[in-house]
C-alpha cells in the first residue's frame, strides 16, 4: 500500500480560501458554519456551480480550482461523496472490459496513468493488487480470449491468460471449479470516500464554495446568468451550471429543460467480512461477466477487509434512492461470491450496505452543452467507472465548457495542485505507527475498538478542512463505527466526543443530516 | 521492544470475570497480577446499568438473593479488587498478541507498549449480534438502529430517549430488560418480534419484568428488513407485515468478543466466534485462559465473577 508521507502531529494548517456551509437548523452545527442566506456566499454570480457533490463533481470542483474562476460546489446531502460515491467496490479499474471506442475506455485510458501521481497528489491510500476474471464453467472460459482481445482494444497490453494451475498458484483458496482466468494486473484497491474528501478539500483550499443539505428545487434561467432555486427560496446566481447530480441528474434537467434521457437506478448490494477473512483473497476476484451484469466480485478492500458483491437490480423509477438490502440478495451474493473463493460462507460478515448506480438510458457518460439553455452542462450516465475516471472526466469536461461554453480559463499561481500537507490526511496515519513522535495523549485513548481509533483521531478529523459533523461522515474519515461491532461499544461515547469538541448538543447529533438524529428527536439531555 | 514489562498474569477486560480472575490469583497469592480494561472505568457492562430512582434493577446479587442495578454489582466488585495488589490499567487496549510469546501489545495514554506474562487470561466479555450477524435482518442503514448498549447509555448517561416507539428486536433476558428500560424510561409499550416462535426469555424473567413492560410481541420473523430513509421508521417482514416504530433496538444474542484470539491464531470457531478450547477454560496454546462470558453463553455478573475467581485455581496450577 502507497501510505504518503505526511506532516507531523499538530503542524497544520492552511486557511481554506473557499467557505463551507451546513444547510442546517439553529444547534444543529456551530452558527459560523451554518447557511442562513445567499448573502454569505457574496453578491456576485458565481462562474460555475457543480450541483452534486460525488466523486465526479468534487473531481470537477478541484479541476477548476486551479484556474481564476468563482465556483461552487452544492449537494443535497450533508457530506461530499454521500450517494452512489460511497456504496461501490472501491475499485480503480484498468479498462480492460470497457467497450473499446467509447468515451468511457478512453478517459479509463487516460485515468490509468493518471492513478498513481494523483493518489500521490490527493495524500490516499492506493494498493495495485490487480485482478483475475475467474472461469469457473467451459462455457465461461470460452469467452476468455475475447475478454483478452477486448482488453488489447482498449489499450490494456499487460492483460493475459493464466491457466487454473497458475490460478491457483497465486489464490490458493481460489474455487476448485476454476477452468483458467484473465489477469488484470492494472486493477488496484482505492478508498471510494477519501478521493471525494480529498478532491473537495483542495478545492475548498483553492477558493471554491460549498455548500451542503441545500436541494436544489428549480432554475431560473437568465440572460447573462441564471439562478439555482433552492428548496428553501434562496437564489443562488450562476453563470454556467454543470449538473453532476447522479441519481438525481433527470429532476434537475427537468428544471432547465434539458434534452432526453432516463435514469434506471440499478441497485447492488455488498457484503463486508471481517479483517480475519483478508487473507483468503490476494486479488480482486471478478467473474466472467453477463450480458446483463458484471457479476458478483470478490476482493480485498483497503481497509484490510474482504468484500463480495454486488447484485445488479433495476429499481423503480419513482424510487432511485431504495438503497436498502434484501435478506434474499445478501443470499445471493453469498452464492456469487462462493463461487469464486472456497471457504467464504464461514467467513463472519459484519456489514451489509447497498448503492445504486446510475444507469442512463441513453448510455454510459453522457455530456451535453449548452444543454436547454446557454452555459448549461448536464453530465449523467457515470455508472461504476465514476472513481476512476473522476480525474480524466474533470479535464475533460473543463476542455469541452472552454470550447462549447467560452469558459475562460486563467490559471490561479496560488492555486494548490496537491492536497495540503496536513496533521490529519485520513484514517491510514496512525499517531504511533511510522515514526510520529509527538501524538498527544488523546491518541492513545481508543474509542473505536474494534478499528482502534482514538479519541484524538477523532477530533483531528472534526477539525479537518470540511469539517465533517455528521456521524457518517466520520465513519468515513477514521473508521470509527466500521467494525465488526458497527458501532455498539463506540457509538454513544463518539457522540460525546462530537459533541464536547464541537459543542453541539448531544440530543443534536445525526447519523447523516437533519431528520436522523441518534435520539428520538425534541427531547433535552438531563445528564447523569 | 526491549524494556516489555513482565508479568505473572496478564488478564485483559476488566468487567466481572477479569476482576473475579484478579482477586482470586490475589487470594493464592500469584502476582504481580496486571489487569488491562479498554474503557476509563472499570466494571464492564454492568457498569453501563447506572443506578437511578425509578429505574429497572435488572442484576441478580445471588449470594444476598436480591435485585440491583448493574452499577452497585460492579462496583463492589471493583472494591474487592481494589484490596489487591493487582496492577489496574484503564483506558488502555490490548491491540495484538503474540500467544506462544505471551507478548501483548497496547496503547494506553502513554502510548504504545508491550508486556510479557506467564499466564493470560481472555475476560474479554461479548457484544450484541449485529443485524448482519443475525442473517435474517437486512434493510435500510438509518439512523436510530442500535443495541442494548445505546438504550443504556443514551439513557443512563444523558437522559435521552433512543426511540419514544421502540421496536426491539430479539426476546431473550438482555431484550426484556432494554424493553423495561425503555418503558420505564417513557416510551410507548416497545413491540418485540424474533425469529422464535416465542420468546426465549423464560415465564419467570417474563414476569419480572411484567411490572415495567408487556411488549407487543410477534414470533416466527423469518426474514425482515428495517424500514426508513433517514432515521428508523419500523422494521417490515418480507411477507409484509409491518412493525411501525421511530427506532429499532437489535437486543441480546451474544457474541464473544474473541477478536484478539482470532487474530492472533488461536482456535476460534467461525462464523461463530466461539473459542475452540482445549480443555475447561484454557485456550489452544498452553498459559492462555479464557473466563465469563467470552466463552459463549449469556451469564449475570455474579456468575462471570466467581467463572473467574475459580480459574485462578486452575491458573496458578498451571505457573507450578
Amino acid at each position: 500500500m502507497v501510505a504518503p508521507g505526511m506532516a507531523q502531529f499538530g503542524t497544520w494548517q492552511p486557511k481554506s480560501r473557499g467557505r463551507l456551509f451546513y444547510n442546517w437548523p439553529p444547534g444543529a452545527c456551530e452558527e459560523a458554519l451554518r447557511f442562513t442566506s445567499a448573502g454569505q456566499l457574496g453578491g456576485e454570480p458565481y462562474d460555475v456551480v457543480i450541483v452534486g457533490a460525488g466523486v465526479v463533481g468534487c473531481g470537477l470542483a478541484h479541476r477548476l480550482s486551479m484556474y481564476d474562476l468563482r465556483v461552487l460546489l452544492v449537494d443535497r446531502l450533508h457530506d461530499v461523496g454521500e450517494g452512489t460515491s460511497k456504496a461501490n467496490s472501491a475499485l480503480i479499474h484498468s479498462g480492460y472490459d470497457a467497450k473499446p471506442g467509447t468515451l468511457e475506455s478512453e478517459l479509463l485510458h487516460e485515468a490509468e496513468a493518471d492513478w498513481p501521481g494523483l493518489a500521490a497528489r490527493l495524500k490516499i491510500p492506493l494498493d495495485p493488487v490487480g485482478g483475475i476474471m475467474m472461469a469457473v464453467t467451459d462455457e465461461q472460459e470460452c469467452q476468455l480470449e475475447a475478454a483478452e482481445k477486448n482488453a488489447h482494444a482498449n489499450r490494456v497490453a499487460d492483460v493475459r491468460i493464466l491457466s487454473a494451475d497458475e490460478i491457483r498458484e497465486r489464490e490458493p483458496n481460489a474455487s476448485s471449479s476454476v477452468r483458467g482466468g484473465l489477469l488484470v494486473p492494472g486493477e488496484s484497491l482505492a478508498d471510494p470516500f477519501m478521493a471525494s474528501i480529498a478532491f473537495a478539500e483542495i478545492a475548498l483550499a483553492n477558493g471554491v464554495d460549498i455548500l451542503l443539505g441545500v436541494e436544489i428545487a428549480g432554475v431560473e434561467l437568465g440572460q447573462a446568468r441564471h439562478h439555482l432555486v433552492t428548496a428553501d427560496g434562496h437564489r443562488l446566481p450562476a453563470r454556467r451550471i454543470v449538473n453532476a447530480a447522479g441519481l438525481g441528474s433527470r429532476r434537475l434537467a427537468d428544471g432547465y429543460g434539458g434534452g432526453a434521457f432516463d435514469i434506471n437506478p440499478r441497485r447492488g448490494q455488498f457484503l463486508l467480512f471481517d479483517k480475519s477473512a483478508r487473507p483468503l483473497v490476494q486479488h480482486i476476484l471478478l467473474p466472467v461477466p453477463t450480458a446483463h451484469t458484471k457479476g458478483v466480485l470478490v476482493s480485498p478492500t483497503i481497509f484490510g477487509n474482504l468484500l463480495a458483491g454486488p447484485t445488479a437490480e433495476d429499481l423503480p423509477l419513482d424510487d432511485p434512492a431504495a438503497t436498502h438490502t434484501t435478506v434474499d440478495g445478501i443470499r445471493r451474493v453469498l452464492e456469487g461470491g462462493s463461487r469464486l473463493v472456497d471457504g467464504l460462507a464461514r467467513q463472519p460478515v459484519i456489514a451489509t450496505y447497498a448503492g445504486a448506480r446510475c444507469a442512463c438510458s441513453q448510455g454510459s457518460y453522457v455530456i451535453r452543452y449548452n444543454d436547454g439553455a446557454p452555459g448549461v452542462v448536464t453530465l449523467t450516465g457515470v455508472r461504476s467507472t465514476g472513481l476512476t475516471t473522476s480525474i480524466s472526466l474533470a479535464r475533460h469536461l473543463v476542455d469541452g465548457m472552454q470550447k462549447e461554453l467560452g469558459l475562460e480559463l486563467s490559471p490561479d499561481s496560488a492555486a494548490l495542485d496537491a492536497r495540503p500537507e496536513s496533521a490529519w490526511p485520513g484514517w491510514w496515519r496512525r499517531p504511533f505507527e511510522n515514526g510520529a513522535t509527538d501524538a498527544r495523549a488523546d491518541h492513545g485513548c481508543a474509542v473505536c475498538f474494534c478499528e482502534v481509533i482514538s479519541e484524538g483521531e477523532i477530533r483531528d478529523a472534526l477539525d479537518s478542512p470540511l469539517r465533517p459533523r455528521t456521524m457518517d461522515a466520520l465513519k468515513r474519515r477514521t473508521r470509527a463505527l466500521t467494525g465488526r461491532c458497527q458501532g455498539f461499544d463506540c457509538q454513544v461515547s463518539l457522540a460525546e466526543i462530537v459533541s464536547g469538541h464541537t459543542g453541539i448538543g448531544i440530543a443534536q447529533l445525526t447519523k447523516n443530516g437533519p431528520g436522523s438524529e441518534l435520539v428520538a428527536p425534541g427531547q433535552a439531555e438531563v445528564p447523569a | 521492544m526491549s524494556d516489555a514489562q513482565h508479568f505473572k498474569v496478564v488478564i485483559i477486560g476488566g468487567g466481572p470475570a477479569g476482576i473475579g480472575a484478579a482477586v482470586g490469583l490475589a487470594k493464592r497469592g500469584v502476582g504481580p497480577v496486571v489487569l488491562i480494561e479498554r474503557r476509563a472505568e472499570l466494571g464492564g457492562t454492568p457498569m453501563g446499568y447506572r443506578k437511578k430512582p425509578g429505574g429497572v434493577p435488572t442484576f441478580v446479587e445471588w449470594t444476598r438473593g436480591r435485585v440491583v442495578f448493574g452499577e452497585e454489582l460492579a462496583g463492589r466488585m471493583a472494591k474487592r479488587l481494589a484490596k489487591t495488589d493487582t496492577a489496574i490499567r484503564l483506558g488502555t487496549q490490548v491491540t495484538k498478541i503474540d500467544p506462544a510469546e505471551k507478548r501483548l501489545t497496547l496503547l494506553g495514554p502513554d502510548g504504545v507498549r508491550e508486556l510479557t506474562a506467564d499466564a493470560a487470561v481472555l475476560a474479554a466479555g461479548a457484544r450484541e449480534q449485529t443485524p448482519a450477524e443475525k442473517g435474517w435482518l437486512a434493510g435500510a442503514r438509518t439512523a436510530r438502529v442500535g443495541f442494548t448498549r445505546h438504550v443504556t447509555g443514551w439513557l443512563d448517561r444523558h437522559g435521552l430517549l433512543p426511540a419514544r416507539k421502540p421496536v426491539v428486536v430479539g426476546s431473550d433476558l438482555i431484550a426484556y430488560s432494554a424493553a423495561a428500560k425503555l418503558r420505564a424510561a417513557g416510551s410507548d409499550e416497545p413491540v418485540m418480534i424474533d425469529r422464535r416462535q416465542s420468546p426465549s426469555a423464560g415465564f419467570f424473567e417474563r414476569l419480572f419484568f411484567w411490572r415495567w413492560t408487556r411488549p407487543d410481541w410477534s414470533g416466527g420473523v423469518t426474514a425482515a428488513g428495517m424500514k426508513g430513509d433517514r432515521a428508523a421508521t419500523g422494521v417490515q417482514s418480507s411477507d409484509g407485515k409491518e412493525w411501525p416504530g421511530d427506532g429499532v433496538m437489535v437486543c441480546g444474542e451474544l457474541v464473544p468478543n474473541s477478536e484478539l484470539a482470532l487474530l492472533g491464531g488461536l482456535a476460534v470457531e467461525l462464523p461463530s466466534r466461539q473459542l475452540q478450547l482445549a480443555r475447561g477454560q484454557a485456550m489452544s496454546e498452553p498459559g492462555w485462559f479464557a473466563a465469563g462470558n467470552v466463552l459463549g453463553g449469556f451469564h449475570g455478573a455474579q456468575w462471570c465473577y466467581f467463572n473467574g475467581r475459580r480459574l485462578a485455581k486452575r491458573i496458578a496450577t498451571f505457573l507450578e
